[in-house]
């Protein structure tokens, strides 16, 4: 029964745990996400289950006095006690929800500046690959030795905080790394860019996928992140 | 006639028939395109040829290695050959070179590149040489093609003689190409049918035998001969090509949805195949193939099969909803119909000129215009496009008229049924949203066609002495003003559609009638500032995605509303489970789940990790199928006996709803779980270790598409053999019960009045 365990629990790291150690609030917004939307389900489901076995038509029911008659508008039925506390409920869960998903993007959006980062990587995505430069003045550590070209692979110290300026030549592509969780599209003529605190993501190979349709072999456009701890 | 005679012209049929089969177009065009004249590229390349058309006597040629390798440099010499034999110590020739990737360099006196360009020429000394080496170094990547343009003047040197010189000189342009070392060779297989051509081939033979056979068999059988065959046949189809009745035109309507609906499926089976294992480019598909297929799915089941059902439903109800005669401009509704058939086949078009369009549903540009999307297909797409959009727009207009203006006595605003109220909310939709698509994709025909740079996106060429940059993130803010509120069009008529049927089958009035009301207003009113939740990674504003995670958010409160009224109508009721009520029911659950990953994918966090993932792709099957077909389906169900006056076999349609239920969770549940697992849309291959889960989505979808053929079948065979419906077989209240099953010629013999319940007693 592998396969129904994999659907009962999917397998992401970046979804439950946390956001590539991008937020602290990543983990608990995917928990209660989850919590909710079971709670939600579960009650349309078993208040339409009592439906189906408490008010099932029988053969000689009675039928109710505002039964509906052909041509004619039936009578208004409601309780507008009930109806504005279903209407207030999920108004406040929803505004729960906003506030919960701005933890992680106040930490998300708080782009560290010049002198907090450690390393910024110009990504440049083009059909159909991805190329990474290291800053002009950084000295690469003598054990980086993952990549044999700068072509579809990058590697970046573990423990730092990185940044990546993603620009696209000729088509929108999108940056994504799949067990980080990041993604920031490509844009020709604009400049976007992502980061990542290396220090809260184990070392190791990661996958960089290109997730905006681009053409042809968008699928194939895939490139590896190694975090290294340098020497 | 004697049978002689016959048989001549029965074979003459066919042969006639199979000559027009295999003349069907099936050119390939360029495919880079249309060339537009060899002469104006070289004008446009700032080649200065001597003479106006090329000769083919001039031979060009250049010497390059096999392969390369990304960043290597290379040397290549480019000779030309032919044209006049040239003078002693004059001038003898000239060229031009550009490359498509990568630098090009001069390495001595006789090359040059001018300042700021990337293309190489000839200077003062290399004018007297036919051959020009120089430096090429390699692009970055050795995964791609590289194509240099070449053109080269061979020159007489009679610098003082006629014309300035040019005269007697001749010039040809070549292209060459240098594959990297990394690429994957591309298998040119001109001439050989592309898979998708092979099944619209083999069901146009399919079809054509369906023909041959069903005129034959009534040939031999009612001994009548081919004219008064095909006589016949043509009064039972010219009723329906010139007809302007709500009626007739609502089943045309409801009959082409289903019939693109059942392409679009077909489709999308190609795409399951595509993905039953992770396959190399041209394993099924072709990669590009591959691209068509998942376009042509999204935007015929969306434009061609969705919204056609809800106007067909639409259509045929209306008038008997609100009980009048027609719709308010008959005209009018017979050419909306009739653009979307037509506009269908343009769209397809593509199919038959080398490709069809390629750029997914959104269209996004830049990757949507002329540089990149080269298949003819992709300005079908575009041209269709904006007919469908016509079609949807003068439809709204008479649906607006009609209901404003045609009520019969006693149908009061808020006496409406809910169905028409939420086309009445629809029609407000499709008029403040349809046209900006159409606007959109205008400027997108024109960048395409004209070379206007609305959407092009790259600062590159030289404009007038002006660096022309557009904004690719513009086309997003068009589409998508549309696109949001598109899909509300789609499920606020299945929301209209469950109303009626949930609170027919639980006999009982719908609870809170005036608050579904507001909940379908409100929806349509937030519908229009939701849209920037397509963009949350573009890197748009940080405050507009704020605003517009918490907007749709807020859908999720009407929306619950409705659900919790349709629940609190069956509570105290008296519930009868017929198949559309099931259907119904259904749909509550698979509608649920799709709204609660909607409200998932609003917040931005998690949006980043999902965003065109397959987490997507199960939201928007769980709304669109699970919702608005699911529903529409239940609507056949329920409102056939009225459209033709049988019932539907009972136990059909419930063996139908088991399968389509169980087969459609099975295949789009598991979708949730690729997603969060990292695989992105439309990637027509993917990592190993999703095998297992993809094959098990492509073997339920597998069962789910060919469930369907039951509902065919089920139709079909009621609609001969079913029994009897009276007037009101269900019980339901409103004015189309009223009249009979099918109605009248005029739908009501005469104009009812709605009477209402407070007022009887």
């Amino acid at each position: 029964m592998s396969l129904l365990d994999e659907i009962i629990f999917p397998d992401n790291p970046s979804i439950w745990h946390d956001f590539g150690g991008t937020s602290s609030g990543y983990a608990g917004i995917t928990w209660q996400m989850m919590i909710w939307s079971i709670i939600v389900g579960v009650l349309v489901f078993v208040w339409m289950t009592y439906n189906l076995i408490m008010f099932k038509h029988k053969e000689g029911d009675p039928e109710h006095k505002d039964a509906l008659k052909v041509g004619v508008f039936p009578h208004e039925r409601g309780d507008p006690r009930i109806e504005i506390a279903w209407t207030i409920a999920p108004l406040i869960l929803v505004i729960w929800l906003t506030y919960i998903s701005l933890a992680p993007l106040n930490y998300l959006w708080d782009v560290p500046d010049e002198e907090e980062t450690d390393l910024v990587v110009e990504v440049v995505a083009g059909q159909w690959y991805w190329s990474f430069s290291y800053e002009d003045n950084y000295v690469v550590p003598s054990n980086f030795d993952k990549c044999s070209t700068n072509v579809n692979c990058v590697e970046v110290p573990h423990g730092s905080i990185i940044r990546f300026n993603i620009n696209a030549l000729d088509v929108l592509h999108a940056f994504y790394i799949v067990e980080i969780g990041v993604k920031q599209d490509a844009v020709p003529g604009i400049e976007t860019l992502a980061w990542v605190d290396t220090s809260d993501v184990s070392p190791g190979e990661y996958n960089i996928y290109c997730a905006e349709y681009c053409g042809n072999s968008h699928s194939e456009m895939l490139a590896k992140l190694y975090i290294t701890v340098a020497e | 006639m004697n049978s002689k005679t016959l048989k001549i012209l029965s074979v003459g049929f066919l042969v006639s028939l199979l000559f027009a089969v295999s003349a069907f177009p099936t050119a390939n065009t360029q495919p880079t395109g249309i060339d537009s004249g060899l002469a104006d590229m070289v004008e446009a390349n700032g080649c200065s040829c001597h003479g106006t058309e090329p000769s083919a006597g001039v031979g060009i040629s250049l010497s390059m290695p096999d392969n390369f390798t990304a960043g290597m440099t290379y040397t290549l010499t480019l000779n030309v050959s032919g044209g006049p034999s040239p003078m002693e110590d004059g001038n003898q020739g000239g060229f031009f070179i550009t490359a498509s990737s990568g630098t090009l360099d001069s390495i001595d006196d006789n090359v040059w590149k001018p300042e700021g360009r990337t293309h190489l020429t000839q200077n003062e000394d290399g004018n007297n040489n036919r051959e020009w080496s120089f430096n090429w170094t390699a692009p970055e990547s050795d995964s791609i093609v590289v194509t240099f343009k070449a053109y080269a003047n061979s020159v007489n040197g009679d610098s003082d003689g006629s014309s300035g010189g040019s005269g007697g000189d001749n010039w040809n342009g070549a292209s060459f190409t240098l594959s990297g070392i990394n690429a994957a060779v591309v298998v040119d297989d001109h001439g050989e049918l592309s898979t998708p051509q092979k099944l619209i081939y083999a069901f146009t033979i399919i079809a054509v035998t369906l023909g041959v056979v069903v005129i034959g068999n009534r040939m031999v059988t009612k001994e009548q001969s081919f004219e008064e065959v095909l006589k016949c046949y043509w009064k039972a189809v010219y009723p329906w090509l010139t007809t302007t009745d709500h009626k007739y035109i609502g089943i045309l309507y409801i009959g082409t949805g289903f019939a693109w609906f059942f392409v679009a499926g077909i489709l999308g089976l190609m795409i399951r195949w595509q993905l039953f294992e992770p396959r190399l480019d041209g394993d099924f598909l072709t990669y590009q193939e591959y691209n068509s297929t998942f376009t042509m799915h999204g935007t015929t089941m969306i434009f061609m099969a969705a919204m056609p059902i809800i106007f067909g439903f639409a259509n045929y109800l209306i008038p008997l909803q609100i009980g009048c005669r027609d719709l308010a401009f008959p005209r009018l509704n017979a050419m909306s119909y009739w653009l979307l058939p037509t506009g269908g086949i343009v769209i397809y078009m593509g199919y038959f000129t080398g490709g069809a369009g390629d750029v997914g549903w959104t269209g996004y540009v830049p990757y949507a215009t002329a540089e990149s999307s080269t298949v003819p297909g992709t300005d079908f797409w575009v041209a269709g496009q904006i007919m469908l959009g016509a079609s949807s727009t003068l439809t709204a207009i008479n649906f607006l008229t009609t209901i404003l203006r045609m009520r019969a006595p006693g149908v009061s605003f808020m006496r409406m049924p809910l169905f028409t109220w939420s086309i009445f909310v629809t029609v407000f939709l499709l008029l403040l949203a349809i046209p900006v698509f159409a606007v959109a994709l205008i400027l997108l025909m024109a960048d395409r066609t004209f070379g206007t740079l609305y959407f092009s996106g790259s600062c590159a060429g030289d404009l007038m002495g002006t660096t022309a940059c557009s904004d690719p993130i513009l086309w997003q803010h068009l589409f998508w003003y549309f696109g949001h509120p598109e899909v509300y069009i789609v499920i606020l008529p299945a929301f209209g559609v469950l109303s009626e049927i949930i609170s027919t089958f639980s006999r009982r009035p719908i609870f809170g009638y005036t608050s579904m009301v507001y909940a379908m207003a409100t929806i349509g009113i937030i519908s229009f500032v939701v849209y920037g939740h397509h963009m949350f990674t573009t890197g748009a504003d940080p405050l507009f995605r704020f605003v517009v995670m918490l907007t749709t958010m807020l859908v999720a409160v009407p929306t619950g509303i409705k659900i919790f009224n349709w629940l609190a109508t069956m509570t105290e009721g008296s519930i009868v489970l017929k198949t559309p009520m099931i259907f119904a029911l259904g749909t509550i659950i698979t509608f649920t789940i799709g709204g609660i990953t909607g409200i998932i994918l609003a917040s931005i966090p998690m949006n980043i990790a999902l965003h065109d993932g397959y987490f997507v792709v199960a939201h928007f099957h769980y709304v669109l199928v699970g919702g608005t077909l699911f529903s529409f389906i239940g609507g056949i169900y329920y409102w056939f006996p009225k459209m033709t006056g049988k019932l539907m076999n009972e136990r059909m349609g419930l063996l139908h709803f088991a399968l389509t239920f169980i087969s459609f969770n099975a295949a789009f549940y598991p979708m949730h779980n690729v997603g969060i697992a990292g695989m992105p849309r439309r990637y027509a291959t993917y990592d190993p270790s999703l095998t297992e889960m993809n094959q098990m989505i492509t073997i339920f979808a597998f069962i789910f598409g060919f469930v369907q053929l039951l509902f065919v079948y089920n139709v079909l065979h009621s609609y001969k053999y079913g029994e009897d419906a009276d007037d009101d077989p269900w019980g339901g209240w409103s004015l189309e019960w009223a009249t009979s099953s099918p109605p009248p010629h005029n739908s009501f013999t005469e104009i009812p009045t709605l009477k209402s319940a407070e007022e009887n007693e």
